[in-house]
């Protein structure tokens, strides 16, 4: 259309301008006609020439304006950019309408474009707040969480994974994890690039780290991020079990503790009942030792079991609870008698202060008697021969509790150790050689005086002096008085 | 009479009691121990022919009595056997590897220790005739 339209233009222009010329000329030479033949020649070919050279620069120009025009009317006539198809040129006089038109196209598509600008500012704000509490939860988490990209370069860690890997996270930022994590911990770096190769979405394992304090395990999980067939990061969660592998083992050591001790007067009682059964007590005298020791060892077995059975009880509130006025002198007089020839056997002395005279507690008769002899066996046992033992019994300043005390010259308890002693299957590791145990014995103390009696147990200790063990409990007027308020 | 001589240790006097009866009245020898230390002594004084030994002890343990005897040229080459009432105290690797001749679990039967006993010296004699 638009080159149609230059041919025409130039094709009039042509036209026109070759008429002209024409009568120009017939009217000029009609004039000349007089003078010579020859200039008149020459002056008809220059007339013409300048003639063609105008209608062909005027044909060019109309041509090109023509285009301007048809480029003009494309733009204004355009209703939508986007569109593939090609607009209808407007005619000239069409120009005003074809205007308003283009700028009403281009009003609502940068309404439109705002709009989508809108759109995006409160997507990207979403974003934020949804990226804002994503961190919060990660940062709060107790659990260590480290984010490496696929270059394995650092993009997050929380405080506890910083703290453990020893590296600043802020600073970190963007460095890649080896170079983060440093050689010591080149473990965790290789498991990371390991499980971005492997592209596992959650690999797991136990790993060991290093710390100031310990050595600490942690069941670590690595998942890769996977954006289609490309992984775009592995993020790594570091769960401290620690302690649980800690409880885990003592679980196993009790285990291995306990049945040893109950396998011990088994073995007594399966032995001489065997000896008896084979004939080898020869006398009358001897089979009454056998079945002495055989009775002596079914009743150490079943105190065992009842230990731990009574803990577990009193641990999970079960426990049936008698309680009486009791007289504390009476019961350490009484434990105290039971204690005498093991005591003896070592060359041990056990002596007891002045009994006080206020001594009434409001208490289970049995379970105390088990405290009493607990706290004496243990004194007895880790007291080397020709020791002693002393246990005193005292009213305290305020006068609403008695306080019990079983003071040894013992081999003594390493100041570190006491905050454990009280503690479920807990035994000191340096004293294991002097004698055995279940690690039961002090907790069922600490159980049955604070749990069941609301008293308070307490230890003091010197290695190579001593310890003394005691306990605290209520009066019995004054715990009947405050029942009753 | 055997004639041959039996150290038993062990922490428990009902152990070592029930033990010496079922011993003696075989014709054996039997001395004791209470723990691990002194029976590391009184196998260099009394060279039994075979050392009976608890796992746990008080001062030194079974464990530690083997290994001490082991490194000790004159207690060296004395069989032991090792009483445990602990479940996989020791592997299979480890009882070769101390020299341990049997290891029986508590509770065990005094029979059966007694012919472990005897086949020890039985092995023995057969081994260190010419």
């Amino acid at each position: 259309m638009k080159s149609h339209r230059g041919f025409v233009w130039v094709a009039v222009a042509a036209a026109v301008a070759s008429l002209s010329i024409a009568a120009l000329t017939e009217l000029l030479g009609c004039g000349i006609a007089a003078g010579g033949r020859s200039e008149w020649l020459v002056l008809r070919l220059a007339i013409y020439t300048i003639g063609a050279v105008g209608v062909i620069v005027l044909g060019w120009t109309c041509h090109r304006f023509d285009g301007v025009v048809a480029s003009t009317a494309m733009l204004l006539t355009r209703r939508d950019p986007q569109s593939s198809q090609e607009a209808t040129i407007p005619e000239v006089e069409e120009l005003p309408e074809a205007v308003k038109a283009y700028v009403a196209a281009r009003e609502a598509l940068v309404e439109q474009q705002q709009k989508d600008l809108c759109d995006l500012q409160i997507r990207a704000r979403l974003a934020e707040r949804q990226k804002r509490q994503t961190e919060a939860i990660l940062y709060s988490l107790r659990d260590g969480v480290v984010v490496v990209d696929e270059l394995e370069r650092l993009i997050m860690a929380n405080e506890p994974a910083a703290q453990l890997l020893g590296f600043d996270p802020e600073a970190a930022r963007g460095e890649p994890i080896a170079k983060v994590c440093g050689e010591i911990h080149k473990d965790f770096v290789e498991f990371l690039h390991q499980s971005a190769l492997s592209k596992a979405e959650g690999t797991r394992r136990e790993m060991v780290f290093a710390s100031p304090e310990q050595l600490r395990t942690f069941d670590t999980i690595v998942s890769c991020v996977q954006e289609g067939q490309k992984t775009s990061g592995v993020v790594a969660v570091l769960h401290d079990i620690t302690r649980e592998k800690e409880v885990a083992q003592m679980k196993n050591d009790f285990v291995s503790h306990v049945s040893h001790e109950l396998k011990t007067p088994l073995a007594s009682i399966t032995a001489y009942s065997e000896m008896l059964m084979d004939g080898e007590a020869n006398d009358e005298e001897t089979r009454k030792e056998f079945y002495g020791i055989i009775q002596t060892q079914a009743e150490r077995l079943n105190r065992l079991i009842e230990d731990i059975l009574n803990i577990s009880r009193i641990e999970s509130g079960l426990i049936k609870v008698a309680k009486e006025p009791v007289s504390l002198t009476i019961l350490i007089e009484q434990q105290m008698n039971m204690i005498q020839k093991y005591a003896q056997e070592k060359n041990i002395t056990v002596t007891r202060q002045t009994p006080i005279v206020c001594d009434q507690v409001y208490a289970d008769k049995d379970m105390m008697s088990q405290v009493i002899v607990n706290l004496l066996s243990n004194a007895v046992k880790y007291t080397p021969p020709g020791g002693s033992v002393r246990v005193a019994a005292e009213v305290d300043e305020t006068g609403d509790c008695v306080r019990v005390t079983v003071t040894d010259t013992g081999v003594g308890i390493p100041e570190e150790e006491l905050k454990n002693l009280f503690g479920k299957f807990y035994r000191v590791a340096a004293n294991n050689k002097h004698a055995k145990g279940t690690g039961l014995g002090l907790n069922l103390v600490k159980q049955i005086v604070e749990k069941v009696h609301n008293g308070r147990v307490f230890v003091t200790s010197k290695v190579g002096v001593g310890s003394t063990f005691g306990f605290e409990l209520p009066l019995a007027a004054a715990e009947l008085a405050t029942a009753a308020v | 009479m055997t004639g041959n001589k039996v150290l038993i240790a062990d922490d428990e006097i009902h152990i070592i009691h029930v033990v010496a009866i079922k011993l003696r009245n075989n014709g054996y020898d039997v001395v004791s121990a209470n723990n691990g230390a002194e029976a590391y002594d009184l196998a260099c004084q009394e060279h039994p022919d075979v050392v009976v030994t608890d796992y746990q002890m008080p001062l030194m343990t079974g464990i530690e009595l083997i290994e001490k005897l082991r490194a000790n040229e004159a207690t060296r080459d004395i069989p032991v056997i090792l009483l445990t009432a602990r479940s996989f105290a020791i592997t299979e690797e480890q009882q070769e590897s101390l020299g341990v001749a049997t290891c029986l679990s508590k509770p065990f039967s005094p029979k059966e220790l007694l012919k472990s006993i005897q086949d020890i010296i039985y092995q023995r004699q057969l081994t260190a005739a010419p």
